[in-house]
């Protein structure tokens, strides 16, 4: 336990016998190390010359870090809390009394301490480590017979069966160099920013920074690689402002300096299955402010946002989100402990399933944008609806000169909000068992009209459905999303496309039951037997904002019900 | 300072954001498709490329134009651009609204929606008046009151622009309904349970497609149906009487001389209601009136036999 507390709280790093020194062709994350120092420094410059010149404000910060911290620490009743709390009961007590230059320094110690624990660090060596032997560990996992010569193979043909890369690729890969990144991906599993960096690595695209949630640094292996990867700590207990705003700052000046960014403007993990439609928009607003920044500055550094959809056929942890979003308690749960992400028997399973099944995982990167939502053309400039080229630094100009205002940007990070959430609904790669569970589930409403919700959840093996039926349904469905797809307005993988009904069912039926502890669904005669309607229902949600495009008149009010759902999130 | 001042449209509300701009010193040029005769403080043009150089954009063209003008527009408009609009409607069977359209066809980003109670004739000749703007951006808000704004005109803002387009539009049409009943000679009383009633359905409407009550109970609500039974001859008005009086629906627009967004809004907004599972007693009872379909007492028949419960 000491060990294991020693490691998450002061992540292991390599000794360096000779710093690495970069090559010019290497990614801008392999300069990291060398400015660290510095960013962690702007960052707390920064904020404490917001704060000083208003004493009230400095007071107040104060007092807000000092109660957040005092009741955060008295719940948590662990090691920090016996090393912190001391410090925090006591600065409360002498923040009144305090003179200016005592308040000054203060912030800057906090705010110091906070930036530095949320700062990462990158290895080139880690990285280097970590790109050849992780994929061939999954896929060594995947198909243990192989697990041998999967570390001598050039090139693992599991995983790229398993995992598919969508996009104009050539396009990024060009961007990449001429600006800052920003991937903004939907969020299903916290298998998703393994797997997105397996997809920028195949894609011969640049590693990225990102925020990991500090719960993921107590396992002392992941925090090693977290750490050394350029993932900076992000601890959702805490409720500080300054906390805050140091977060966002960070993400803020990364980006200013060139370095590609990541992060999941959904917040956390999708509970119902859904595609994200609100989206938490700090992280959001602070690549905004980057751009708006450099361009004050006179910088010519653009910022691009890649909305990008992660589609898995199976999840990973899809019952204890399902029932996590049914209990309400989605919004107040960050951390699930108990999920199956915490269990290796459940990743084990996992990867062995998902093995045979034929792009179980597409990654979807979406057309770039700018930063208010307009297209780019092969260059990165900036395209308006008509075609035209424009300059995006308009945007922040007041009367032909560019400005700093936190209002304006806040209101263009709320459109690009809604443009992302557009974007996710088109990018959307459509799987077969999300449309297999749609199919199914929407004859369970068809049997239950008005029926509550949660009355419908706890029909366990009580409604089951003509096999011919659901094949025809499933084939309408589909000829319906390939119309949608024609139209730009959800995309199918191509084992919906290619399959036939009937083989989609039975894959389906098959990939639920040999993984989830629950069966979905079972084939009895000649009939489909619905088993866990909360299975389905997380599978299918994601089809929900479709639900009235794919209905013929008889299914329609079965889907206005479950378009309803919606309304939910 | 001055500002460069443009105005898109010059039926009434086009030249009477002209005026009250160039009221204020502001050099504004006046855009429309034929060549008009304007004052001598207004620059009248033809040629859209004319709003290339100006600091804000006030687009008061009818809806059903919103998208031919919005595309033409976006040829010459960019991120510097603030685009206003005034129009009542909203578009097709999806409600769109003139912001979203725009957001669709120009870069242009930091966009308002100015409505209320505002009348052309009171802004062009500077009478005292109040609207309310619906934009995200602050500067914009500034940008407008510093444009048309001032002793005469008190401009409120809100950032539920959604919910002041909505409203705006559907308060032209209920204002029809109350022309239509004042005309056909119903008691105050009935009037007053037809007006609040009618806002009470038009904000449920609204709410559902994601505006603010509050929006409704403003001046982009109730403020402007105030103004409107006060009787500021607005051309909802002059439908809603020529209707009462055996009109047919297209004659009695025709007669009103200007065009009504509120009736085509009417059909639409229904359908969206009744998608989402909402009852629209009076603005259904009043399309039937309107289309010949229900008489007059029929429709007060069938309103007053409905049950009744809390407010």
């Amino acid at each position: 336990m000491m060990l294991k507390r020693l490691f998450s709280e002061r992540p292991l790093r390599l000794p360096h016998i000779r710093p690495y020194v970069p090559r010019p062709s290497d990614p801008s994350i392999f300069w990291f190390n060398s400015e660290r120092g510095d960013i962690v420094s702007d960052v707390v410059n920064r904020i404490c010359v917001a704060h000083e010149t208003d004493r009230s404000r400095l007071e107040m910060a104060l007092n807000d870090a000092a109660f957040h911290e005092i009741r955060r620490l008295e719940q948590q009743r662990d090691e920090e809390a016996r090393d912190r709390l001391g410090y925090w009961r006591s600065m409360i007590r002498r923040i009144g009394k305090m003179d200016d230059a005592e308040q000054r320094q203060a912030l800057h110690t906090i705010v110091a301490n906070m930036a530095h624990d949320v700062a990462g660090n990158f290895d080139p060596r880690v990285y280097r480590f970590a790109r050849q032997a992780i994929p061939r560990m999954v896929a060594g996992v995947m198909e243990p017979r192989r697990f041998a010569s999967s570390f001598t193979a050039p090139q693992s043909e599991v995983l790229s069966r398993v995992l598919r890369v969508q996009g104009d690729i050539d396009h990024l890969q060009y961007l990449q160099s001429e600006g800052s990144l920003v991937f903004v991906p939907t969020h299903s599993s916290n298998l998703d920013s393994i797997v997105l960096a397996q997809a920028l690595e195949v894609s011969g695209l640049p590693p990225v920074i990102y925020g990991a949630g500090k719960n993921l640094f107590t396992n002392p292996i992941i925090s090693f690689f977290m750490h050394n990867l350029g993932a900076y700590r992000v601890d959702r207990r805490i409720r500080v402002r300054l906390y805050k705003e140091v977060l966002t700052l960070y993400s803020q000046v990364m980006i200013e300096r060139g370095y590609h960014s990541l992060f999941f403007p959904g917040g956390t993990r999708s509970r119902s299955g859904m595609i994200e439609r609100h989206l938490k928009l700090g992280l959001l607003g602070s690549a905004v402010e980057a751009f708006t920044t450099n361009r004050v500055r006179r910088v010519q550094r653009p910022v691009w946002f890649v909305p990008t959809t992660i589609n898995y056929a199976l999840v990973l942890e899809a019952e204890t989100l399902i029932r996590d979003w049914l209990t309400e308690e989605g919004q107040t749960r960050y951390i699930i402990e108990d999920d199956e992400f915490s269990q290796i028997d459940r990743w084990v399973a996992f990867f062995r399933k998902v093995v045979g099944m034929r792009g179980a995982c597409i990654i979807r990167f979406g057309e770039p944008i700018d930063p208010f939502g307009n297209a780019i053309d092969e260059k990165g400039g900036s395209l308006s609806p008509a075609g035209h080229n424009i300059d995006p630094g308009g945007y922040v100009e007041r009367r032909g000169t560019p400005v700093v205002d936190l209002s304006r940007d806040a209101a263009y990070t709320r459109e690009l909000g809604t443009v992302l959430a557009e974007r996710y609904e088109q990018d959307t790669v459509l799987m077969s068992t999300q449309v297999v569970a749609h199919v199914l589930y929407r004859h369970l409403v068809q049997a239950t009209p008005g029926m509550d919700l949660f009355a419908r959840m706890r029909l366990r093996n009580e409604v089951s459905i003509d096999r011919a039926v659901v094949h025809k349904d499933l084939g309408d469905a589909r000829d319906r999303l390939l119309a949608l797809e024609a139209k730009g307005q959800v995309l199918i993988s191509d084992v919906v496309r290619e399959d036939s009904p009937d083989q989609l069912i039975e894959a389906a039926l098959q990939f639920w039951s040999g993984y989830h502890n629950s069966t979905a669904a079972s084939l009895e005669a000649d009939r489909v037997l619905l088993c866990d309607p909360s299975l389905l229902l997380y599978y299918q949600n994601r089809l929900v904002p479709f639900a009235d495009r794919i209905a013929d008149t008889e299914q329609m009010q079965a889907a206005c019900e479950i378009e309803a759902l919606g309304v939910h999130r | 300072m001055s500002l460069q001042v443009g105005v898109v449209g010059a039926g009434g509300f086009g030249q009477a954001i002209a005026r009250a701009a160039a009221r204020q010193e502001h050099d504004v040029v006046l855009w429309s498709r034929r060549e008009r005769s304007v004052p001598e403080s207004i620059r009248a043009s033809t040629n859209i490329d004319d709003m290339k150089d100006r600091d804000v954009i006030f687009l008061a063209a009818p809806a059903r134009h919103a998208t031919s003008i919005a595309d033409q527009l976006g040829k010459v408009v960019d991120g510097r651009h603030l685009i206003v609009h005034v129009s009542r409607g909203l578009i097709g069977a999806e409600l769109k609204t003139i912001t979203t359209v725009l957001r669709e066809h120009t870069a242009a980003r930091r966009l308002g929606a100015l409505a209320g109670p505002l009348v052309p004739n009171a802004l062009a000749e500077g009478r005292p008046s109040g609207a309310i703007l619906g934009t995200m951006f602050p500067e914009v808000t500034e940008m407008v009151r510093e444009a048309i704004g001032g002793m005469e005109l008190r401009i409120y803002d809100t950032t539920d622009v959604l919910g002041v387009q909505l409203a705006s539009a559907t308060v032209g049409f209920l204002t029809v309904v109350l022309a239509y009943a004042q005309a056909t000679g119903v008691e105050p009383s009935t009037l007053a349970v037809l007006a609040t009633r009618g806002m009470v359905e038009i904000s449920r409407i609204g709410q559902a497609l994601g505006a603010s009550e509050e929006t409704f109970m403003g001046l982009a609500g109730l403020g402007d149906l105030i103004a409107a039974v006060a009787g500021d001859e607005r051309a909802e008005s002059l439908v809603g009487r020529a209707l009462a009086r055996g009109a047919e629906l297209a004659s009695a627009v025709a007669e009103a001389g200007a065009y009504v967004e509120g009736v085509e809004v009417a059909e639409h907004m229904i359908e969206q209601a009744h998608r989402l599972g909402l009852q629209t007693p009076i603005s259904s009872v009043f399309v039937e009136i309107s289309n010949r379909r229900m008489t007059p007492e029929d429709a007060l028949h069938a309103l007053m036999e409905r049950r009744v419960g809390p407010e």
